[in-house]
């Protein structure tokens, strides 16, 4: 009778890997989320690839690599071309994220897992939701409801609402409860009693320090290491909890008047930030508010500097600063790049404000003790010179005459034929012969990239390619600059005292050539990689900015959820069985932990059936206001009207029906009213001592929410006065029916 | 489903129209303009079904000022409304809000856009500030406005909220940036109330959206009646074409217009004008209002509510960020030297900038007024569209009307085309004008009942405060669940649970499956208590039979002597000294127990006196002989002369009249039917005195 609902998991269940699952609602196959890491392994989207056409639809979580991260690849590989749904910070901030990622990637290999181009064209495909928007879908998901609800933790972070026939599903992943500095918590407990909940395990095991707590430990850390001379990096991801750390720095800064240099450091720096100022409505009530009466937007940082590539930041003065770079995992990105260069010293400090992913040089860092030294690769895109480039440059002119007869002929069947749809207009690279910008086979494509400067990351929402006009981009002047090497020349000295030994290749690369700018120029360039050793005598530590749920909440919002069937996942193997443990025990019996590719049947048992009401049986109901609630006990003859179920009033006086106590009796809040109403009252062995002889207790374990049945109280006492009236006041806890 | 229109005057408050509709009173579907009833201005209607209140924006009329200015607040009860939803930060439809708020008993809770909240902070600041009333006629000062801000709560676009069972949700609406419709459910019954909209997509904003469910009642702005808008390109080439023309000829040109709104679709015009004319740059522009400048942070920020077009823009620079456009603070600070182009507000030209400049500027011919957009009744802006010959200056003269006056409308409300594909599209079954002047309404009001003619729909344009009657029959659908679910039941059988009615949806099931659908949880309470007594048990035995049919040992052997009574309340004998008395508390529970208790402790009382035991084990034949003298000595009593003819056999003689009565099946025979009729129902009455009460109510 109820709502067939089937779930899959393709990935992160019994690990941290990332999250990937099918859920199927009345055979409409929903992916939710489509996570990838920091790695790109090719390897986790095995499970994906089997199922990825039957996908009806997509729903991201979180602008985060472990929740959309594996989106461009699926699309472009895979066979996926469900539409995605997301709200616009989601949509926003994921594309952001997708391109610091690429361009991360780009700089240190020969990345071609996915271009710039997937990630437009996937973005395209997203389709934008407010919070609490219910969404109709159509077709062949007709009757399906879809809501985004705040899920704190990242902005636009979103719990999923998936209704069907007045049964809900939730999928609620990475909330947070606790309000932060630019985020609402989640509104996860507001739902009550869903037919299935979807959460994850991944905090189950951990416990937070109280936030105020927290913060000040964690500018503690940064002040410590910046008096002493050292910097600070904070690797973090693009768009994400680096937020929230940007606010907390700001609010510090500004509040003790402290003069260190703060940058934030991403290949998307600047958009980011102009992209979350048009947030607000996303963002906290205090963020709103505050903007609403002074006009003062949060994120017109005063103190935190963004920077977007490696050059800017080398000529930042030689002080001790903090850093915020990208990637969190330290895999690739400036962040590895400056802790390759900071390590060494015992001055510096590297701040892990998430865990990091597995696998990766983060979560190696993050052990206890943390190693001595680290084995990294350093990897350089660098012009070519000589015969490499000799050769390249012959290939270039083929490719561009071949590009060029071409084109011609395009041109000429394009006056041949009628100027009407001209939407696949000329490639890109043709629309001048001018050569320094022109593209090649070698992956480096230019419109991406100018796009992606030029244009401040729209994705170009049609078809036509522009070329790029230079002059106009004040951005332009800022970065793209020819810069004095000179600069290098003494950083490159600067390194070779830091006792960093190299193993393999050459020093003659010079590893710290602005890349950003390789990319710009398009200069013919191939990649260079060194592995080194690091001595890692810097600081290290991790304080537990996730901005999660820790397990203590995540535990007491699931029993106050209380769903009928919960589904855990994405945590490792210890967190997911003791949640497992702990909520069959306490929430609900029905509690499952699917391994990856086991079908799982949450298909809910219960029955219903839709009658209407008469409105002869309506006007002899006495209803009782119980809070929210109106309750009343009908006694109706059911009949039929045009197909449907009705139900009348009994032709004669029903016959009397067990009496119903409605209400929840707190054991404490009795003893207070009782107190109140001057009956001498005290807790005595688990029972309530009201006056002198009589007892209350409760019998069945109170402990046990939403399972086991009625609360059965025991009132106790000799035949006297005083139990009539504690009598009394017990039944006035309770509505009879 | 019927409407009705209350006449004209009819007392609206909320206790005087239930107790003329006692009947029906809950689907009573109930809408009245408070404000903006066959005029523009004071945007204010209320609205109420079911016993939930919503009140659709709050604004003021321009025209007028003070108390005169507000919706009629006093035709209703403002503790009453719920929920007041405000759709956009323009005078009309904002302004008295933190009177509303602050100097009412309305106590619900308000929303609006972030955009609209944002915008209408400022431009309240500015309007207290600006209105140049005495203090007395003040209606709220800048304290109120602060405080209100805190009561204001927000809502985006599409975001379903719920209060108190109020479903609503809201669309753009394209009139100015946060615009909104609201769409309001109640129990089913689907308003839309469209506030200000406007259906083409300009230079920043969207068009309105339609809402992809049709509503039950449409109440709709009637601004430009059946007017039709010229195609915007036209517009904007007028306009540019009216100003170029008179600064080339030296003249200068005031454009009155709304500080915010208009006023920025405005400025994007000029400003690209002006890039796109590089002859014109000598000319100044000037914007003469501090307050759109504060909202410009308010523009930059909510991006998201605007068109993709100006979206792609700001990717590159901000848009709003004007080249050739100039602040301007006050006439003091004006420099008028030459040709030069002047926005000020306020819009109808009735004081402020905009009158300064217009009484100064007037008597020259070579000057122009553009005025673009709808201008309310009564106003000076309004006057001047007639072309008078003279006009009134603010110092009382007059002074000859020699200014070109030009009319150009980019006020963003919907023509009459676009309100009737609107409606075309929605085919709303019940249609109310609002929000428009009454000739223009009365119009428009007639071509729609032509265009919808040959459907049933109602279209209405009741006056400020009155009423306009609906009934709607709602359905009211259960949801049975859980283990009253089990199998769907056929006709005929019966269905016993709980109605549990959230909002207005029901569900019906099991007391048992109470705390698993709902937060609500269900108890039993368990009674114990302790009687002392010392006699023996089988005198409570004893005394308990004789007043009770069910008084059984339990099934299994207990430890101790034990009674169960009327299969509730259990009784043990625990020692010499004491019994106990268990039994679950219910409504009969408790009424036995207290029976029981009374029994025992009278027993304890009378101790000695209980000496009757021979009588206790009265045979059925004893029960029915005493039965039996019960039975005649009442008839005697009733009517006197009785004989006993035969063993169960009675005579009864009234004045003459015989009647045999057959006391084993009380049947009557008689030849006066009225004497019949009296021993029948006299030995109905006895019998059941006298016989115990059978036990099915267990």
């Amino acid at each position: 009778m109820g709502t067939s609902v089937q779930m899959t998991p393709l990935c992160g269940v019994y690990s941290e890997n990332p999250l990937c699952y099918l859920l199927s609602i009345d055979g409409f196959n929903f992916l939710m989320d489509c996570g990838w890491n920091d790695l790109f392994d090719p390897n986790l989207l095995q499970p994906l690839s089997r199922v990825s056409s039957k996908v009806d639809a997509v729903l991201l979580s979180h602008p985060d690599i472990l929740h959309l991260g594996a989106l461009p690849y699926a699309m472009k590989h895979l066979g996926l071309t469900a539409p995605v749904y997301a709200t616009e910070p989601v949509y926003r901030l994921g594309l952001l994220t997708m391109y610091d990622h690429y361009l991360s990637r780009r700089e240190c290999s020969d990345f071609d897992l996915f271009s710039l181009d997937d990630i437009d064209a996937v973005f395209q495909n997203v389709t934008r939701l407010t919070y609490s928007q219910n969404y109709h879908l159509t077709d062949k998901g007709e009757g399906i409801v879809i809501a985004p609800h705040v899920a704190g933790h990242l902005l636009g972070g979103t719990v999923w609402k998936i209704t069907k026939d007045g049964e809900d599903v939730i999928y609620a992943v990475d909330f947070n409860h606790r309000k932060e500095r630019h985020l609402n918590g989640t509104v996860l407990e507001s739902f009550v009693r869903p037919a299935v909940l979807i959460t994850d395990a991944f905090n189950a095991l951990n416990n937070q320090l109280y936030k105020r707590q927290r913060d000040q430990e964690f500018i503690d850390a940064i002040l410590k290491a910046l008096n002493a001379d050292g910097n600070v990096l904070l690797p973090v991801d693009t768009a994400g909890r680096a937020l929230e750390l940007i606010l907390i720095l700001e609010h510090y800064w500004s509040q003790q008047h402290l003069s260190f240099p703060i940058y934030f450091l991403t290949n998307v720096a600047t958009s980011t930030i102009d992209y979350v100022k048009s947030f607000l409505e996303w963002m906290s009530d205090s963020i709103a508010k505050s903007f609403e009466h002074t006009r003062d937007n949060a994120f017109l940082l005063r103190h935190v500097n963004l920077i977007i590539n490696r050059d800017e930041f080398e000529k930042t003065a030689e002080i001790p600063k903090v850093v915020l770079a990208s990637m969190d995992s330290l895999e690739v990105g400036f962040s590895h790049d400056i802790f390759v260069e900071w390590a060494t010293d015992a001055r510096n400090l590297v701040l892990f404000t998430q865990k990091g992913q597995f696998g990766t040089l983060a979560r190696m860092l993050q052990v206890d003790p943390p190693p001595k030294a680290v084995k990294v690769t350093l990897s350089k895109r660098v012009p070519l010179v000589g015969d490499e480039l000799i050769a390249y440059e012959e290939e270039q002119n083929r490719i561009k005459k071949e590009a060029a007869l071409k084109a011609s002929l395009s041109r000429e069947e394009e006056l041949k034929a009628s100027h009407g749809s001209d939407t696949n207009a000329p490639d890109p690279m043709e629309v001048d012969a001018s050569t320094s910008y022109v593209s090649s086979g070698s992956g480096l494509r230019s419109a991406g990239h100018l796009d992606v400067f030029i244009d401040g990351f729209t994705p170009s929402t049609s078809v036509f390619p522009m070329f790029p006009f230079f002059e106009t981009t004040a951005e332009w002047d800022d970065y793209g600059e020819v810069i004095n090497p000179d600069d290098y020349i003494i950083k490159e000295e600067d390194r070779d005292q830091a006792s960093m030994q190299i193993l393999h290749g050459d020093l003659d690369i010079k590893i710290e050539e602005g890349s950003a700018r390789l990319l710009l120029d398009l200069t013919p360039s191939k990649v260079a990689s060194t592995e080194l050793t690091v001595q890692v005598k810097c600081g290290l530590t991790y304080m537990d900015f996730e901005g999660r749920s820790d397990g203590r909440s995540v535990k007491s919002i699931i029993a106050h959820v209380a769903p009928l069937k919960l589904v855990l996942v994405h945590g490792s193997a210890e967190a997911t069985e003791h949640l497992k443990q702990h909520c069959a025990k306490h929430v609900c019996p029905h509690v499952y932990a699917p391994q990856i590719e086991e079908t799982i049947d949450v298909t809910s048992d219960l029955c219903a059936y839709k009658v209407q009401l008469s409105e002869r049986l309506m006007i002899d109901c006495m209803c009782t206001d119980i809070g929210d609630y109106e309750i009343a006990w009908v006694d109706g003859e059911v009949g039929k009207t045009d197909d449907m179920l009705t139900l009348l009033p009994l032709p004669s006086a029903p016959l009397p029906h067990k009496s119903v106590l409605i209400g929840d009796l707190k054991l404490a809040d009795f003893k207070q009213f009782l107190a109140s109403q001057g009956v001498q009252v005290e807790f005595a062995a688990g029972a309530l001592r009201c006056g002198e002889h009589i007892t209350l207790r409760k019998i069945s374990d109170a402990s046990q929410k939403g399972g086991s049945g009625p609360q059965q109280i025991l009132i106790e006492g000799p035949l006297t006065e005083e139990y009539y009236k504690i009598r009394k006041y017990l039944y006035s806890q309770f509505y009879l029916l | 489903m019927a409407s009705a229109m209350t006449a004209p005057g009819s007392v609206l408050k909320r206790k005087d129209s239930m107790a003329s509709a006692p009947v029906r009173e809950g689907d009573q579907l109930i809408v009245t303009p408070l404000g903006a009833g066959n005029e523009v201005g004071r945007s204010c209607v209320y609205m109420s079904y079911r016993g939930k209140t919503v009140l659709f924006d709050c604004g003021i009329h321009p025209a007028y000022s003070g108390m005169a200015a507000l919706p009629y607040f006093d035709e209703i009860d403002p503790s009453t409304i719920d929920v007041l939803l405000v759709t956009h930060f323009h005078l009309d439809h904002a302004a008295s809000l933190p009177y509303f708020l602050e100097k009412t008993t309305f106590k619900g809770r308000v929303f609006m856009t972030h955009a609209t909240k944002a915008i209408y902070k400022l431009l309240l600041s500015d309007y207290v500030k600006v209105s140049k009333v005495s203090v007395e006629d003040m209606l709220y000062d800048e304290q109120d406005i602060l405080r209100s801000m805190d009561k204001i709560e927000v809502i985006d676009f599409h975001q379903t909220l719920e209060v108190n069972g109020i479903r609503f949700w809201c669309y753009t609406a394209g009139h100015v940036l946060g615009a909104a419709m609201f769409m309001v459910d109640i129990a089913g019954v689907r308003i839309l109330y469209t506030g200000d909209y406007s259906r083409e997509e300009d230079r920043h904003l969207r068009a309105a959206e339609i809402p992809q469910f049709s509503p039950d009642i449409c109440i709709i702005e009637s601004t430009y009646g059946v007017q039709l808008h010229q195609p915007r390109v036209i517009r904007e080439k007028r306009f540019t074409d009216v100003i170029h023309s008179t600064i080339s000829q030296g003249g200068r040109v005031l454009i009155p217009a709304f500080a915010l709104g208009r006023a920025q679709e405005l400025l994007l015009i000029l400003d690209e004008y002006w890039s796109n004319h590089p002859e014109l740059h000598n000319i100044p522009i000037y914007y003469a209002s501090p307050l759109a400048k504060r909202c410009m942070a308010v523009y930059q920020t909510y991006i998201n509510a605007m068109n993709e077009r100006i979206r792609n823009q700001f990717a590159n620079s901000n848009p709003f960020d004007f080249k050739y456009i100039s602040p301007l603070k006050s006439i003091e600070n004006f420099d008028d030297i030459g040709p030069s182009v002047v926005m000020a507000s306020p819009s109808g030209l009735q004081s402020g900038l905009s009158r300064q400049l217009f009484d100064k500027w007037c008597s020259d011919k070579k000057n122009a007024c553009v005025i673009p957009g709808y201008v309310v009744e009564g106003t000076l802006a309004k006057t001047i569209i007639n072309e008078p010959k003279e006009v009134t200056l603010m110092n009382g003269l007059t002074a000859p009307l020699n200014m070109q006056v030009y009319y150009i409308s980019f006020s963003a409300h919907a023509d009459f085309a676009q309100t009737s594909a609107f409606l075309n599209e929605l085919m709303p079954p019940n249609i109310i004008l609002v929000h428009g002047e009454a000739n223009e309404m009365g119009r428009l009001k007639q071509k729609l009942i032509t265009q919808f003619s040959d459907q049933n729909t109602k279209i209405l344009s009741p006056k400020n405060c009155q009423s306009v009657e609906m009934y709607f029959t709602s359905e009211k659908m259960a949801k049975t669940i859980g283990r009253l679910a089990d199998k769907t039941p056929q006709v005929g059988e019966t269905v016993s649970g709980l109605l549990v009615k959230k909002g207005f949806t029901y569900q019906i099931m099991a007391p048992d499956d109470l705390h698993v659908f709902s937060q609500l949880s269900t108890a039993n309470i368990t009674q114990r208590i302790s009687i002392p007594y010392s006699g023996a048990f089988s005198v409570i035995k004893h005394r308990l039979k004789q007043i009770y049919e069910s008084v059984e040992p339990p099934i299994e052997d207990p430890d101790v002597p034990t009674l169960i009574v009327h299969d509730r309340v259990t009784i043990r004998q625990e020692s010499e000294n004491y019994l106990t008395m268990r039994w679950s508390s219910d409504p009969i529970g408790d009424m036995v127990s207290d029976s029981v208790v009374a029994v025992i402790l009278n027993i304890s009382r009378e101790g000695p006196k209980v000496t009757a035991v021979a009588e206790v084990e009265k045979t059925q034949e004893e029960t029915a002989k005493m039965a039996h003298k019960v039975v005649y000595s009442l008839l005697v009593s009733l009517f006197g002369d009785v004989k006993v003819v035969e063993e169960g056999k009675l005579i009864v003689t009234v004045d003459g009249n015989v009647a045999r009565l057959d006391e084993k099946n009380g049947e009557v025979e008689c030849d006066n039917d009225s004497l019949k009729e009296r021993v029948k129902t006299a030995f109905h009455r006895i019998q059941s005195a006298v016989r115990p009460i059978p036990l099915s109510a267990a």
